[in-house]
């Protein structure tokens, strides 16, 4: 059996859960935002990070400052 | 002497300055111009021509005495308030006395125009927006680029000598290189983002200046900065390059006239070129767009995107749907990815003083079809310039879009990046790739920008 995109079910149900109505239109744009980015958000999730030390609030306008 | 409008920004300034230009006279000229040639390419969605001879009298003798400028549809004029390309921003807007608009005053200039966007600040290409598609100078059926479209485009037809643009993810740089112009990214928090709907609240975004070449992006940039940004002589630099997508998934074109840039640059300055590892850029890309936009929901509830205005673009309002569904969990993973670019950047930085690959993998594509052929296949415009300039707007680094070449009539661009707070380094660098090809580039003038009989 083919599988289904996970678009299909993902977008209704998450729309279901906010409440939030969408057109044809706008449901085809989100799925195709969808299938660009959820792949690559799966794969950031996966990431080891652990080794990250933790700095609530960085200054971006300056080099970190424990190197 | 050319026509004033023609010449480079900090000459008008100059010419002003010396009794050897009105700026009155200018100022009509520019607004002339606009009239002329503005509806080609909609790069400026509104004048206030009284409004400009109010601030042109009011002028104080800065460093920008009387020179016309341009300010994208992002920050509040005291007259107006900010639309962002957009009929529904889904944030509060009023009419006020913006960071940009009060240094730029200071400094003397005169705003002529607003600056058409990309609607939201949402797209690298400009085809998007409520005022209609932007066009570009060098052919106004192609993208100008985005989101800081008008203030490109308005620079490249030589409406005025410089705009203010906004940088969130690219956004000065991409349409620099569309439409070949010198656009700098500053280092985050360096610039006038005051009166910004997101200043507060987003990480990414920094107001920067679109001008022809770096010199008049220094002087623009002094202004933005509030502090004068000093010229020194680029030599004997340490220049990384990347061997990745960013740099090799490019057209032909655009990667044999970077190479051939980045050499130019190495030679004119006596400089060393380094191969330096970059691990996790594609990671580092996606999380500025999660973190982009994930701080601009602050304002957004389900009932609010239920009564969006039936204007917005049906690709805006998707979108906007789709944000309220990305995982909280991928927001702070983004965080650590941000954290990890940054400790990497600074190990880079004590190896190299620059970072350079193309601005954008391909020239500016077709408004009706902004898609572009990479050796890996054809992509959305979005898609492949995300890669090149993200990574300066996660980590907070300046960087800088230096035309360098054209394919097919249209521009090609190097970027260069550097550690944070060397904007001027980058602006030095730029100078000197200038000198190495001749300023052949800096001063190509577009199909648009030529021959025009009318004298303004």
């Amino acid at each position: 059996m083919e599988a289904a995109n996970p678009a299909d079910d993902f977008i209704p149900a998450a729309l279901a859960a906010f409440g939030v109505e969408a057109d044809e239109i706008e449901l085809a744009v989100m799925g195709a935002a969808h299938e660009m980015f959820w792949p690559p958000i799966l794969e950031l999730l996966e990431l080891d990070t652990s080794a990250v030390a933790s700095q609530s609030d960085p200054d971006l306008s300056q080099a970190p400052p424990s190197r | 002497m050319s026509e004033p409008l023609d010449l480079p920004l900090r000459e008008q300034a100059v010419a002003i300055a010396a009794g050897e230009v009105n700026p009155a006279e200018l100022l009509e000229a520019a607004l002339a111009r606009i009239e002329s040639r503005n509806q080609a390419i909609n790069a400026i969605v509104e004048t206030f021509p009284e409004r400009s001879r109010e601030m042109l009298a009011a002028a104080p003798h800065g460093p920008l005495h009387g020179v016309p400028v341009v300010i994208k549809d992002e920050w509040p004029l005291p007259w107006r308030a900010q639309r962002f390309g957009a009929a529904d921003m889904l944030a509060p807007a009023a009419p006020g006395e913006s960071g940009p608009y009060r240094a730029l005053r200071d400094a003397g200039a005169v705003v002529v125009g607003v600056g058409n966007m990309h609607e939201l600040g949402s797209g690298s290409t400009g085809n998007v927006s409520v005022y209609g598609p932007a066009g570009n100078p060098w052919d106004p059926a192609r993208c100008p680029g985005g989101s800081s479209s008008g203030p490109a485009a308005a620079v490249a037809a030589r409406l005025v000598g410089g705009a203010v643009g906004a940088d969130g993810v690219g956004s000065i740089r991409y349409p620099a290189a569309y439409c070949g112009l010198t656009g700098l990214k500053p280092t985050f928090g360096r610039a006038a983002m005051e009166g910004h709907h997101m200043a507060g609240v987003s990480t990414t975004i920094v107001s920067g200046p679109l001008c022809a070449d770096a010199a008049d992006c220094r002087l623009f940039a002094s202004a933005l900065f509030e502090a004068e940004l000093q010229a020194r002589q680029a030599r004997g630099l340490r220049i990384g390059i990347v061997r990745d997508e960013v740099s090799e998934d490019v057209a032909p074109a655009v990667a044999e006239a970077c190479e051939a840039a980045i050499e130019d640059l190495r030679r004119e300055t006596g400089s060393e070129v380094r191969v330096v590892e970059l691990p996790g850029l594609p990671a580092a890309t996606l999380a500025t767009v999660l973190i982009a936009n994930s701080e601009s929901l602050g304002g957004v509830t389900p009932e609010r995107l239920n009564h969006l205005d039936p204007e917005l673009s049906p690709l805006g309002r998707g979108l906007l749907k789709y944000r309220l569904m990305l995982p909280a969990a991928a927001t702070v993973k983004s965080h650590q990815v941000r954290r990890m670019a940054r400790q990497t950047l600074a190990s880079v930085f004590d190896e190299v003083d620059l970072i350079a690959w193309p601005t954008v993998p391909a020239v500016a594509p077709p408004l009706e079809a902004p898609l572009v052929e990479l050796p890996s296949g054809t992509i959305t415009a979005d898609a492949a310039n995300v890669r090149g300039g993200a990574l300066a707007n996660l980590t907070g680094i300046p960087a800088i879009s230096v035309p360098i070449g054209t394919s097919e009539g249209l521009p090609i661009a190097l970027q260069l990046q550097a550690a944070w707070g060397r904007d001027e380094l980058l602006l030095d660098a730029a100078e000197a790739l200038e000198q190495a090809n001749g300023r052949r580039w800096v001063e190509a003038v577009p199909p648009l920008a030529q021959g025009e009989p009318s004298g303004a």
